[in-house]
């Protein structure tokens, strides 16, 4: 049993697809426990019973749409309008842009994409170092991930059956803390440019806006719509993207219908690769559950472990080697079940959990070796992954310390969370 | 060998094409049947009971249609070390080992999905009020089969590459 467990971690690290390694590592319990292997069948069809998942295509669909089509510019722009006055200026507008977008398409690396390749030459043409500019945009391609309505956060609810709403809320002053400390060393990079402020132009802003006006109110439905409770998060994503889709096909025709297809299937990839390790894991969960494993963790640890803070601690160490090596969504649907019921032990709230899980692995998509983001960073400008990596070291220290905070402040996570 | 060849190509661009079909048909009646519930639910105070349990079981089909199209694109989440620091070369035999695992597991999981099928005939179960229920779920046969026999072709590609190192030209798309 262990030699085969052994032997399957290696296959993972081999890079086996990862759901085949949980369906083996599921049928191995199975076996060992004399339950009929046609159980897994059942377990997988589970997909089809939990809440709030058709979030998921709508909303990646969505995000691909607008990624492919020339809202990244118009978003750009506008928030050039905004806020590009301001001493750091640019860089501010890189990152507000980035979060936003990167809640809207669910922090797939699309960001880095498509706003990345119109910001590092603007920033670099406004006099910012390289270095700096680089490690901006790799770094802004995760940002935003606490923001509504992000696929991680829907993931995490729907894994945890916890409040979708509420952890909604729960992201927005964690975010908006990582927002401000990262504008905030913007500014202290910039404090020597010797290029003159722009002016903040009240014309600039209306053209932008109008430039922009059929995006405008996506925001606001979407936001709007959840946070008052009108819609669900499910039918928000059906609103979203039929609208997207309208909007970008048939009013402003950037997308050809031709080019639909393609769209389609781009953004499903990703759905297809997120929902079939959770229909694997549904099954591996679930035996580990009945195999008591959680309780046999919590043993172990309790153990070691006496305080929550010690928790917390052993947790941030645990999270960022998670985060170096699993993708978040197969980490959230796999480590998510065990951890809960632990860290709820430890009086650690279930939505504070989310949240510092969820700001955690945002780290490790930035941690060498194997973080995504610098991967695409590295293709998509054309630099060794070295140099990405030293390029975004700053800011990935820059973003462990807000995790720190987000961990040892639940009030942070807990303030907007009605009792 | 051209005919093979030929034959596997109209295999591939028609596996493609209906693998697109099928997630544009499965994404569009999601997008309407969503917004449509909602137009029900606000101005008529309406809704099908099937409504809710139908946009569920077409999440499962993009999830597992999906499935088959990520493995055709090499696009399932894995643990990617491989190919960012081994040379290619070197990356050959295990790339062959685990798709060969992925393949077999797959396969198993099948096997075991036709069996839960068979099951489900044999106690006419149904789903969406009287429709019977090995239609919904007997695509999970038939995209685990699907993926299983996608992950062969890739492993007995690596395979025909360490022996045919010349074949990588046209091979590599």
């Amino acid at each position: 049993m262990i030699l085969l467990s052994i032997g399957l971690i290696l296959l993972a690290i081999f890079g086996a697809p990862l759901f085949t390694v949980i369906a083996a590592s599921a049928m191995l319990g199975y076996h060992h426990e004399g339950i009929d292997l046609m159980a897994i069948a059942i377990e997988v069809l589970g997909i089809a019973s939990m809440p709030m998942l058709s979030a998921i295509p709508l909303f990646t669909f969505a995000g691909y749409l607008l990624s492919e089509s020339n809202a990244p510019q118009r978003l750009v722009r506008l928030t050039d309008a905004l806020l590009g006055w301001m001493p750091g200026g640019l860089a501010m507008v890189a990152l507000a842009a980035c979060a936003f977008f990167t809640a809207f398409t669910g922090a797939s690396g699309v960001t880095i994409i498509a706003l990345g390749a119109i910001l590092y030459p603007a920033l670099k043409q406004d006099g910012y170092p390289d270095n700096f500019s680089l490690g901006l945009v790799t770094t802004s391609g995760s940002l935003g991930l606490l923001f509504a309505p992000s696929l991680p956060l829907i993931l995490y609810a729907v894994i945890a059956e916890v409040s979708i709403d509420n952890l909604f809320r729960a992201g927005i002053l964690p975010g908006l803390l990582m927002l401000v400390l990262l504008s905030g060393y913007s500014v202290w990079v910039a404090r020597n440019s010797s290029k003159e402020l722009k002016p903040f132009s009240w014309r600039k802003l209306a053209s932008a806006l109008n430039a922009a006006k059929w995006e405008l109110p996506l925001p606001i439905v979407v936001l709007g719509g959840i946070y008052s409770g009108y819609f669900a998060v499910s039918e928000a994503a059906a609103v979203t993207a039929l609208y997207v889709l309208l909007v970008e096909v048939a009013v402003l025709r950037e997308i050809k219908l031709t080019e639909l297809p393609k769209v389609m299937r781009e953004s499903m990839l990703l759905v297809g690769g997120i929902l079939i390790i959770l229909g694997m894991s549904l099954a591996s969960t679930n035996y580990m559950i009945d195999a008591g494993i959680p309780q046999q963790l919590l043993a172990y640890i309790t153990e070691y472990v006496s305080s929550q803070g010690s928790f917390l601690s052993l947790l941030f160490v645990f999270l960022l080697l998670l985060g170096a090596i699993l993708d978040i969504f197969s980490a959230i649907v796999l480590v998510v079940p065990l951890i809960l019921p632990i860290a709820m032990l430890y009086g650690v709230n279930e939505y504070h959990l989310g949240i510092v899980f969820l700001a955690a692995m945002q780290l490790g998509y930035l941690t060498p070796p194997v973080g995504l983001n610098l991967f695409i960073a590295s293709f998509r400008f054309e630099r060794p992954i070295m140099h990405v990596y030293a390029a975004t070291f700053p800011f990935l220290i820059i973003l462990a310390v807000s995790v720190l905070i987000i961990m040892y402040l639940p009030a942070l996570s807990l303030l907007l969370v009605p009792d | 060998m051209s005919e093979t060849t030929g034959l596997a190509d109209r295999l591939e661009r028609w596996g493609s094409a209906a693998e697109n079909a099928a997630l544009v048909i499965l994404l569009g009646a999601l997008m309407l049947l969503a917004v449509g519930q909602i137009v029900m639910r606000v101005f008529f105070s309406f809704g099908f009971i099937w409504a809710d349990e139908l946009v569920k079981l077409l999440v499962l089909w993009i999830a597992l249609v999906a499935s088959i199209a990520a493995s055709r694109s090499n696009r399932h989440l894995r643990i990617d070390v491989l190919s960012n620091f081994v040379a290619a070369k070197y990356a050959r035999f295990p790339r062959l080992i685990v798709d060969a695992f992925a393949a077999s597991m797959c396969g198993v999981l099948a096997w075991q999905s036709w069996r839960y099928v068979q099951l489900t005939i044999e106690y006419e179960d149904t789903v969406l009020v009287d429709l019977p229920a090995w239609i919904a779920y007997g695509i999970l046969p038939l995209s685990f089969g699907l993926m299983c026999y996608r992950f062969l072709l890739t492993s007995g590609g690596e395979l025909m590459r360490i022996f045919q190192p010349e074949a990588d030209a046209e091979q590599e798309e």
